[in-house]
């Protein structure tokens, strides 16, 4: 080694000491940014929570509508009316949404499967109120408002979203193991069946619950096709159903203080449901992605 | 593992036995000719060393396609190598019996003397034993066997001196020279037939230490 | 050491290769995707029963060459190919042939250990019932893992799952799971090259005992287990002609032992000896 060379050292110059800085500068601005983010979700909860949290009761949960005037009552019909609500567009939304899924994942042929990619995707940016008139004009112009038509309009709202988290888990499922039963001269539908959904079942579950959990805050389609309702709790799908969303909004509209105080607590509720449902599908579905890619 | 690789080593030296087997057949075919004067058994030991050639081949194309397929390594290697020496060393050895047996037909016609005769019978009877040993050393992988190939080496030397001393005795006797001079290449290639022998013993040990040398060099006898 | 186990060389069966009947006669095979040539005019015969392999530098066609031979290489849009694939005769590419009905007698086991996501038992069991082979269930299943070598190993845990299994347990369950539907040919490509080389030897040990009830046609980029595996090897090349289109050509087709020891062509001669490239 020459003398006139400085010996090596592994020690900052300069231009490290530089680096640091920017490195700790980058690290401090995005955190800022990521807890400026939780705290915005953790304010609207807040403030949910303080201006709701008051009225929340077991008999709040439980009783009827109170009629105009009265104190007390509860949301139970909206709760029920909200559920069956659910209920109508996951039975039309997950059939339809697995089998796109499907259909897109191991039938179509490319150009094809373009086009259907498109229009889910262009389904799931459609703006609700548009979905709502849509449905509106559909169903309720010349009739009446009914719990069929909600539902579907919440359907048009959850197929995309069913469609997309379940193709995600079937390209999870391996690529190779395709192969190896079509090695074995299995036809392509048994492979789907006894193979690919099997392996996806989890994923295409938590999609649901997650698509759930969206379709039961959506308010514009519920406005234009099951909004004049009863107070108590019915069944009868072939009129209009009572709904939480669309109750805060005539509840916040009202003059009486009272019905603030129902909305806030009816919201509370819908946040805490939203929240949870949420939480668990997400906790499921890293589970099902950890096993898929053992 | 490699269930079929040692089933394959295991033939080849199957096979190579049964060519020491013919070797010892085609030798004491000859040592009879020699010993009754028979032309026709001489013959026969001629033609017969075609089998031990046919033999000799198939071991050597079976060598071949071994090491090209199963690429044998360590004791496996030494052992393929050995036995290609072995074969090599079987094939010469039955072409010096067919030498033997020619020299019997060309002074056929001759009496010969009987005490000459007799110490070339016990250089022929050492020379069998000793190839004996070497393949029993080999199917025992006994390295003490082959090393005893060196001694035995030495009672032909000694069998052989006596049979000097007898040559200078009878070779001024008229009618007889020819004879004595066959009789001396004869006794010539059964000293060789026991070096390819001792030859054997070395590479027993080559496989067994993983090292060759030489038992016995002729310019170094203290090495033995 | 012990003495040395006497074989007798008269019980050594081996029919001259003359004599067996051609399971598949390759003529004139060019296989595309789109427009790149990855095989151009192969022939050759694959026979009965024996162990052919096929080996070659990188890219020159192995893989797309077995995938002909059971239409796997159907799942890929831009396929096309020229030529004939006759299997006992029949075109495999033929009018009205159905890909499942060949793939039901031409079995595949792939580089990487594939098992389902499924208990051992249900990994081999599931294609026959599928298929509709519900009769003797357990009989076949215990028949596949015995012939793949692997029954004694898992006779007590049927019941747990295929990815518990050891790298080489799994790829012997994959051959059972291949076996399981009694297949004539098994295709195996690179059916070694993801495992140890303990995993390694007891796969080629296998294949020598399946090939008295399967014919074994098997891609490898390791010639010596080629060599040590095989009876017949084929050797596939990069053709580059005047135009600098690169393509894949059989150039020598023969028994394992005369391409490694006394290969015909140059080209065989530089691969094997490692002087290629």
């Amino acid at each position: 080694m020459s003398a006139v060379e400085p010996a090596l050292t592994l020690r900052g110059d300069a231009r490290v000491r530089r680096r640091r800085i920017v490195n700790r500068l980058a690290e401090s601005a995005a955190t800022i940014a990521a807890l400026a983010a939780l705290a915005v979700l953790g304010i609207v909860i807040f403030s949910v929570a303080k201006r709701g949290g008051g009225e929340l009761s077991w008999g709040f949960l439980t009783e009827d509508l109170p009629t105009f005037g009265q104190t007390g009552g509860g949301i139970a019909p909206l709760i029920v009316g909200s559920a069956i609500l659910v209920g109508i567009a996951t039975a039309i939304a997950l059939p339809l949404g697995v089998l796109t899924a499907l259909f897109l994942s191991e039938f179509a042929p490319r150009r094809l499967s373009a086009a259907i990619q498109l229009t889910i995707d262009l389904m799931n940016g459609l703006p609700s109120v548009i979905i709502g008139i849509f449905v509106f004009g559909l169903l309720v112009y010349g009739h009446t408002q009914s719990g069929y038509a909600g539902g579907f309009a919440l359907s048009i709202v959850m197929l995309p979203l069913i469609a997309r988290s379940t193709q995600e888990v079937l390209r999870l499922v391996p690529r190779a193991q395709r192969e190896a039963a079509l090695a074995l001269g299995v036809s392509r539908w048994r492979i789907v069946v006894g193979i690919v959904l099997p392996s996806a079942l989890g994923g295409i579950l938590t999609g649901t619950v997650l698509a759930i959990a969206r379709a039961a805050g959506e308010t514009a389609p519920l406005l234009f096709t099951t909004s004049i309702f009863v107070n108590q709790i019915t069944s009868d799908v072939r009129h209009a159903m009572p709904n939480i969303p669309v109750q805060i909004f005539i509840w916040s509209e009202s003059p009486d203080p009272e019905d603030h105080k129902r909305a806030w607590a009816s919201a509370f509720v819908l946040i805490m449901f939203v929240l949870v449902t949420s939480l668990l599908a997400r906790l499921a579905l890293a589970r099902t992605r950890r096993k898929l890619s053992r | 593992m490699r269930v079929t690789f040692q089933e394959e080593l295991d033939q080849l030296e199957a096979n190579l036995q049964e060519e020491g087997a013919l070797v010892l057949r085609v030798l004491r075919g000859a040592l009879n000719a020699l010993a009754q004067r028979d032309v026709e058994l001489a013959d026969e030991v001629i033609s017969f060393d075609d089998d031990v050639d046919r033999l000799y081949v198939q071991i050597q194309q079976e060598i071949e396609s071994l090491l090209a397929r199963q690429t044998p390594v360590a004791i496996d290697l030494r052992l393929v190598l050995a036995l290609l020496h072995v074969n090599l060393h079987l094939e010469r050895m039955a072409d010096y019996s067919v030498t033997i047996a020619k020299l019997t037909k060309l002074v056929a016609d001759v009496e010969g003397d009987p005490a000459l005769l007799q110490s070339l019978q016990e250089m022929g009877e050492r020379a069998e034993e000793m190839i004996r040993v070497a393949l029993d050393s080999l199917a025992n992988r006994d390295l003490q066997a082959a090393e005893s190939l060196v001694d035995l080496d030495e009672l032909i030397d000694r069998s052989n001196r006596r049979f000097v001393e007898r040559v200078v005795e009878i070779v001024a006797e008229p009618g007889l020279r020819e004879w004595v001079l066959r009789m001396v290449l004869v006794s010539r290639t059964l000293e060789r037939i026991g070096d390819h022998a001792v030859d054997i013993g070395e590479q027993v040990a080559y496989l067994l230490t993983a090292e060759f040398r030489e038992f016995t060099d002729a310019s170094h006898p203290e090495n033995a | 050491m012990p003495p040395m186990r006497p074989v007798d060389v008269a019980e050594r069966r081996e029919a001259s290769p003359e004599t067996r009947e051609p399971v598949f006669e390759i003529q004139g095979l060019t296989a595309r995707y789109g427009t790149n040539v990855a095989i151009k005019d192969v022939n050759l015969e694959i026979s009965r029963n024996l162990i052919t392999a096929v080996i070659g530098p990188s890219g020159c066609g192995k893989s797309t060459f077995i995938r002909c031979l059971n239409r796997m290489n159907d799942e890929i849009p831009s396929f096309d190919h020229d030529g004939q694939i006759l299997y006992h005769g029949i075109d495999l590419y033929g009018d009205g042939v159905d890909s499942v009905e060949v793939r039901r007698r031409i079995g595949m086991v792939f580089q990487k250990p594939n098992p389902f996501p499924k208990t051992i038992y249900d990994n081999v069991a599931w294609a026959p019932r599928v298929l509709g082979l519900k009769q003797g269930l357990d009989e076949r299943v215990e028949q596949a893992l015995r012939g793949a070598a692997l029954w004694d190993e898992v006779k007590d845990r049927l019941k747990k799952s295929a990815l518990s299994l050891s790298g080489g347990q799994q790829q012997r369950l994959c051959i059972a799971r291949a076996i399981a539907i009694e297949p004539e040919v098994l295709l195996l490509d690179e059916p070694a090259s993801a495992l140890d080389p303990i995993a390694t030897a007891s796969i080629e040990e296998l294949m020598h005992s399946l090939k008295e009830d399967y014919t074994l046609v098997i891609v490898t980029h390791n010639m010596q287990q080629a060599a040590r595996v095989a009876d017949r090897t084929a050797f596939f090349s990069l053709d580059v002609d005047e135009s600098g289109a690169r393509a894949g050509v059989l150039v020598e087709y023969d028994e394992t032992t005369k391409i490694f020891t006394a290969p015909s062509d140059k080209r065989t001669e530089d691969y094997v000896t490692g002087r290629f490239g």
